[in-house]
């Protein structure tokens, strides 16, 4: 049976900082449709990954391709269309502040799909009665808890309708109920809706319960790929430490 | 083993780079801004809290700075006055120095600390908590969306509020000819409008719109490069007030000489 | 009986009454803002005084906490050294600007040329280039020193400060008053120069008027230089002292900083404003025609 051909592919993608790298050889592929976690040590490069996808940083060597074009060399005008296929939900959830629930979900729907302001916000509020957030939809973001913002955060991500959702660590931060509740929605997306999800992560009870495969990142390259059961069952030590949680073993942390 | 000299050298070289670096990114931000112009598409609603906020946070301190500077100038006045009797003298001196320069140059400074600062302190906030590349993974372009009318409302503001400001000044300084000169309020008056031509009024106020744009820019600018967290934030305040005080007086200048 | 509650009288009562209110808050809040200011005015100099008479202690290998030996140097070279081209470009513009603008009046008016550059000398000795210098500060020297100190509160480093024994003025606000004490002086004399000069050279290239002739300084008396140095000290002690206020009061993260680094522009330039009124005009009551 033939290998079905990536959605999203990195080819051989290094990028550094300065004289600091930080991919070196990462090579993936992601299916359409499934749920891609891209799990590793802080600072081993998942958040630039995926932000490298969409262009809000640029590849030092190597190729992004996105459904059967390649992307990576795309001016910022030319990456409007792609980045409204591809969502992402940042970590710090980015709302804006000034704005309330409601304003904020409709700021993408009235930008390109030219909605009036009216039907703007009562589309915003039933995306946001989507993710359970309906009736906070007239608040302002600082009044919110963190995994209240971040539902909205999701909510505005998905109101262009994006074949593709990034998250940039879902669930660092919350607590485990909320946690949860976001890991819920993740699967509900691709299984629902077809979305494909790319979620950073390290955090095990989601990581586990939600990934249909995992990426490890290590020095720079992907170091292990499977489904979550085949890397617990993994005999790579440098897997071992990661999933089982030791401070001491063979992985090497920078800044350590 | 470098010699001391090479050090100040290679210093003073490091900042000339430094500054053409901020000087080609502001310019550059400026050719953006005006091509979104071209045609207009503004966000009506960001340009209409802009305008909201910055004329409603700006006014008192203007009127203020306006009243003291006013009299100011009549104080300037002051030894002419008591000494040669000349009180027609003190309408026209504190009139043109306040409608050519003084009003554009302490209202734009003072709109640059007040508004221009603050504008710089929440772009740069927005870019450091991520804001701004959440607009751009939502195919928003931040300098249409947060720039432009920014830019624009602070042009058209400190433009409203040079002309009220430059009446505030003559009414400082006919208060003070009053107060302290005792110069009759109708001597003042008539200095004012015998010597005074529109085209000084009108100076001022190109004066005002330049001033604007700058202050605009590079407050918009400083916001939206910043590095770092709170201590970023409050460097960039830092560069975007200095960099509108030298633009200020450069534009002055530029516009004073060659308008005459 | 009172009004209908949304009758229209009691509405424009209503919006009236708000307004008042709004003004005597803010009054209030001024009120106690300058009140506190002064305060830190006086511990400014309650810390300077006790600096001094530390001075005949000597002093330990680290200096005690809160000593940084050579803090005031560093100020000095922070606020001065750094501000020189600053200061020389600003103020050369302006002195170009308003030898023109007074040229071009006076060409207008008599054509006589030969008292301009005397009078602008006096009017640049004993006004401008002490306030327009300090504007400058104001601007420059009092962002840094907020945005410095504002970051340090927000990021509870003066906290820390305090737990080790530290007062805050004395170990951040001392050591930048007493430079920008020194620095606005020499900075204001480098301005004036620099004003003059450039003043000077436009009115020979764009009025044709005789270098000879304008530079001319026998309009200056002593009382002229007397007040650039009491208006140049008067704006050297604001603009620390507001400016560290502001930083002193930074709340929040990011925004609170941005706050605080605004505030101090905006107090210090009107300080320097309101400095400046207050002292000429008393220069004008005592010495009248003779200024």
């Amino acid at each position: 049976m033939t290998e079905p051909a990536a959605f999203i592919e990195y080819r051989a993608v290094a990028k550094a900082f300065g004289d600091q790298p930080v991919l070196r050889d990462m090579s993936l592929a992601i299916r359409r449709g499934e749920v891609m976690y891209i799990i590793g040590t802080s600072g081993v490069g998942k958040s630039v990954t995926i932000k490298l996808l969409i262009g809000l940083l640029r590849i030092d060597r190597g190729e992004i391709w996105f459904d059967g074009r390649r992307i990576d060399q795309l001016a910022e005008r030319a990456l409007v269309p792609l980045r409204k296929r591809i969502g992402m939900v940042f970590q710090s959830s980015t709302l804006f502040d000034s704005m309330t629930l409601a304003e904020n979900v409709a700021l993408p729907l009235r930008k390109h799909q030219r909605l009036a302001w009216p039907a703007a916000l009562d589309e915003a509020r039933r995306r946001l009665a989507q993710v359970y957030m309906a009736e906070h939809a007239e608040r302002y973001p600082a009044e919110l808890s963190d995994g209240m913002r971040k539902r909205a955060a999701i909510a505005r991500t998905l109101a262009l309708d994006p074949e593709v959702v990034l998250f940039d660590e879902p669930t660092t931060g919350l607590d485990p109920v909320s946690a949860r509740r976001i890991d819920r929605l993740i699967r509900e997306l691709a299984s629902g809706l077809g979305v494909t999800a790319v979620v950073v992560s390290h955090d095990p009870p989601s990581i586990f319960g939600t990934a249909d495969r995992v990426a490890l990142l290590y020095q720079g390259a992907v170091h292990a790929l499977a489904a979550p059961a085949d890397l617990r069952a993994s005999p790579d030590p440098i897997v071992q430490q990661f999933i089982t949680g030791q401070s001491s073993g063979p992985m090497e942390t920078p800044g350590f | 083993m470098t010699a001391p000299r090479d050090g100040f050298i290679a210093g003073i070289g490091a900042s000339a780079v430094a500054v053409a670096q901020e000087v080609g990114g502001i310019v550059l931000l400026t050719a953006a801004v005006a091509r979104a112009l071209v045609p207009p598409r503004i966000d009506g609603r960001e340009l209409w809290k802009s305008l909201y906020k910055m004329g409603n946070r700006s006014v008192p301190i203007v009127v203020l700075t306006a009243l003291f500077a006013g009299g100011l100038m009549t104080l300037q006045a002051g030894p002419f006055v008591k000494k040669f009797g000349a009180t027609a003298l003190a309408g026209w001196g504190a009139g043109y120095a306040v409608l050519r320069e003084l009003g554009p140059i302490l209202i734009g400074l003072m709109f640059s600390g007040r508004v221009g600062a603050n504008n710089t302190a929440e772009l740069s906030t927005m870019t450091v908590t991520e804001q701004l590349d959440g607009l751009r993974a939502l195919a928003i372009d931040p300098v249409q969306f947060l720039v432009v009318p920014r830019v624009i409302a602070m042009m058209t503001t400190l433009v409203a509020l040079t002309a009220i400001g430059d009446l505030v000044a003559l009414i400082g300084a006919a208060i003070v000819g009053r107060v302290m000169l005792g110069i009759e309020w109708s001597t003042m008056y008539h200095g004012f409008v015998d010597n005074l031509r529109p085209f000084d009024f009108l100076h001022g106020i190109y004066k005002a719109i330049a001033f604007g744009g700058a202050i605009a820019v590079s407050s918009c600018y400083f916001g939206v490069t910043v590095r770092g967290g709170a201590v970023g934030v409050g460097r960039a305040v830092n560069h975007a007030v200095v960099a509108a005080a030298i633009s200020i007086l450069l534009l002055d200048f530029f516009l004073t000489y060659l308008t005459g | 009986m009172a009004a209908e509650p949304h009758s229209i009288p009691h509405r424009v009562t209503g919006w009236v009454q708000q307004r008042i209110e709004a003004v005597g808050a803010a009054l209030l809040a001024g009120s106690a803002a300058v009140r506190e200011l002064w305060l830190v005015y006086i511990a400014t100099w309650a810390g300077v005084a006790r600096r001094a008479s530390r001075r005949r202690v000597p002093q330990g290998r680290q200096g005690r906490p809160g000593q940084a030996r050579g803090a005031i140097v560093h100020q000095l070279y922070w606020i001065g050294n750094r501000s020189i081209v600053f200061i020389a470009v600003t103020l050369g513009f302006l002195g170009m600007v308003m030898a023109y603008e007074a040229c071009l009046q006076l060409s207008r008016v008599t054509g006589d040329f030969s008292q301009v550059g005397s009078q602008l000398l006096r009017l640049d000795v004993s006004d401008f280039a002490p306030t327009l210098t300090a504007l400058m500060l104001a601007t420059r020297v009092g962002a840094g020193i907020a945005a410095e100190i504002g970051s340090m509160k927000v990021t509870e480093q003066i906290d820390a400060l305090r737990m080790s024994g530290v007062l805050p003025i004395d170990y951040l606000i001392v050591p930048r008053f007493i430079a920008s004490l020194i620095m606005t002086l020499a900075l204001t004399v480098l301005g004036g120069v620099v004003m003059y000069a450039a003043g000077g050279l436009t009115a020979k290239y764009s009025f044709g008027v005789n270098p000879h002739v304008f530079f001319d300084a026998s309009m200056v008396r002593g009382r002229h230089v007397a007040l650039l140095i009491v208006k140049a000290a008067a704006y050297g002690a604001a603009i620390p002292v507001v400016a560290g206020f502001c930083g002193l009061r930074a709340r929040g993260s990011s925004e609170g900083v941005g706050w605080a680094t605004t505030a101090a522009v905006i107090g210090g330039s009107f300080a320097v404003l309101v400095l400046d009124f207050l002292l000429s005009a008393a220069a004008l009551v005592v010495f009248g025609g003779d200024l």
